[in-house]
């Protein structure tokens, strides 16, 4: 099963690394946005140098995280899920001998690869010219990578159910946006989720979109407890199961009623 | 055992109904309506291991429903299936291990990468020994002439090469059953018999069991060995193809080259059970049923209107068969 998985993966990586110059231009476009966000903080910080506790270098150090973290989290299967149904192209996911489920998250890690490479390449070019706080400390990075690495587990669920719903409405696009919407907002991607009113914020440690950006962020400047990430990774499992349950239900439903579109 | 079996098979679609322009989108918005349509109704066939069939039918028959309903696509609405002891749409992996399918239209292989990448693929989702892997691909490219082809990116491939491809990526796991749903559509007459002698160079060596699906006719007289014909979701025939031909191809074509005409010979005989299809001052074509008359009787009902210098008899094709049938001039058994 797993290498089954890991091929597919490969089989993504390699047809969306075929793209050279879009990897180009998805990074310098993450370049700008950082650069916006860092000039917006700056008129900010004119008026006193602590904001929420942390001090200008902090928050810059915060958002270039952000747009790191950005294709991880955000590139996802929906678009592929949604095309593929749309346009009745369900040969590969369908007819061969892997299950819906395990071909999406093959997809879904491919697309991990190249995200990965364009995150890393981000931060890396963004440290040299802006500068960036280092992790609190080994352990702190290592629990940020593994909470990470949950999060786009989650996020595969979610989107695997986001993305099924074509089958019943034929086109993704809507979802997209919703789900574009609920992770700029939920993840933190916007401003450091203390900055919502109260209500947002209860709703936000809820969800578990926080844990995607916002807490491993946290866990990287060492904000978190040890018992607190062992809370959160305990928050993110449940997650997984609870979107997990649901994903299923929600295929063998839609697999009952599926028109595969076209002659 | 029959290798496939297929037992009252039923599909329902339901389909919006919408009224045109944009009034009638946003009224579908807030009351839609629906109506039903029948697309398979009641066929039943059993298919053992090997054969070769044709199913063939109009556009919108029903024909490539009922093939995603065999390969478990689709959940039949009643009725059952049941492919080498396997229920495909509620086993559908195990299914899927055993079958392979083509699409006319559609594609498994990887868009940007090499053909061979996708091979490689298939080979891992499927678990191919290496070596049957190897003996498959070698004797593939060879039939198919994929030489050439195996290092490109699927994307720079016409549409023949394309489809070369996608069938040997079909029949690279030695599937016990292959559906191939149109898959000479649109590909030059060359590309054609490379797919068919391919098609009947691995039956016979793997008694794989075919089921196909097309509009050109010559695939069927070339490939297969049983025709099962849908007309609106209703099977009209299933049989050999040669019984196929002497049910319905009664009808036959003598052209006759003639001289010294007397009188306009389709005027003159039609009152005759014959019909003139084409006549001039040197040919006439004249089409009769042969149940009810012979060769004879129309040499002497045509020389009574002028000398006959030469003649030629064509019994119809299928294609003729199925074009009557279409029309409605031929009155089938149900």
């Amino acid at each position: 099963m797993i290498h089954k998985i890991w091929a597919i993966a490969k089989q993504n990586a390699n047809e969306s690394l075929y793209y050279r110059f879009d990897l180009l231009l998805y990074i310098f476009n993450f370049l700008v946005e950082i650069t916006v966000y860092i000039f917006i903080w700056l008129s900010i910080y004119q008026n006193g140098n602590q904001i929420l506790g942390m001090d200008f270098q902090q928050i810059t150090t915060y958002y270039i995280l952000v747009v790191s973290l950005n294709p991880i989290i955000v590139w996802g299967i929906n678009e592929g899920m949604g095309t593929a149904i749309r346009e009745g192209e369900i040969l590969r996911e369908l007819l061969h001998p892997i299950s819906y489920f395990e071909y999406y998250f093959g997809m879904r890690i491919g697309e991990l690869i190249e995200a990965t490479i364009v995150g890393i390449l981000t931060f890396g070019i963004c440290a040299l010219l802006f500068g960036v706080l280092p992790p609190a400390g080994i352990l702190n990075f290592l629990f940020f990578v593994i909470v990470v690495c949950l999060a786009v587990v989650v996020i595969y669920f979610f989107e695997l159910i986001l993305g099924m719903t074509a089958f019943y409405t034929d086109t993704i696009w809507g979802v997209e946006v919703l789900k574009r919407a609920i992770l700029n907002i939920f993840s933190g991607m916007i401003a450091p989720i203390t900055l919502f009113p109260g209500f947002l914020q209860k709703i936000a440690n809820i969800l578990p979109f926080k844990d995607c950006v916002y807490t491993p962020i946290n866990i990287y400047f060492g904000e978190l407890s040890q018992i607190e990430i062992v809370q959160v990774i305990g928050k993110q499992c449940l997650w997984i199961l609870i979107l997990y349950v649901f994903a299923k239900i929600v295929f063998h439903k839609a697999i009952k009623n599926i028109t595969v579109n076209g002659g | 055992m029959a290798m496939i079996e297929v037992k009252n098979l039923v599909k329902t679609y339901k389909i919006s109904e919408k009224e045109h322009g944009m009034i009638g989108y946003v009224k579908h918005l807030f009351h839609p309506k629906y109506k039903e349509l029948t697309a398979v109704n009641d066929i039943s066939f059993s298919i053992q291991e090997g054969e070769l069939v044709g199913y063939i039918g109009e556009n919108g028959a029903g024909k490539s429903t009922t093939i995603k309903m065999l390969t478990g696509l689709l959940t039949p609405t009643s009725g059952e299936v049941i492919v080498n002891r396997i229920v495909p749409n509620e086993k559908r992996l195990e299914n899927n291990r055993q079958i392979g399918a083509v699409f006319g239209q559609k594609t498994q292989l990887w868009w940007d990468l090499p053909v061979i990448e996708s091979f490689a693929l298939i080979k891992k989702l499927y678990d191919i020994p290496t070596r049957e892997y190897e003996a498959n691909l070698k004797k593939f490219t060879e039939i198919l002439d994929l030489e050439e082809l195996l290092e490109k990116q699927v994307k720079s491939l016409s549409l023949g090469q394309k489809m070369r491809c996608e069938i040997a990526a079909t029949f690279l796991h030695n599937p016990k059953v292959v559906y191939l749903d149109e898959p000479t559509i649109g590909l030059d007459i060359l590309v054609k018999e490379k797919i068919r002698k391919f098609i009947k160079d691995i039956n016979q060596e793997k008694k794989t069991t075919v089921i196909l699906t097309t509009h050109d006719l010559k695939d069927i007289e070339e490939v297969c060995d049983r025709i099962i014909l849908i007309d609106k979701g209703k099977m009209i025939y299933d049989g050999p193809k040669e019984a196929f031909k002497n049910q319905y191809g009664k009808h036959i074509v003598a052209e006759f080259v003639i001289q010294n005409k007397m009188k306009n010979i389709t005027l003159e005989t039609s009152d005759e059970d014959f019909e003139v299809i084409e006549e001039s001052e040197k040919n006439v074509k004249v089409k009769f049923n042969h149940d009810k008359l012979t060769i004879m009787d129309i040499v002497k009902s045509i020389s009574n209107y002028c000398e006959i210098l030469d003649m030629h008899i064509q019994e119809e094709g299928l294609e003729e068969i199925l074009k009557e049938i279409y029309r409605g001039d031929v009155i089938y058994d149900t």
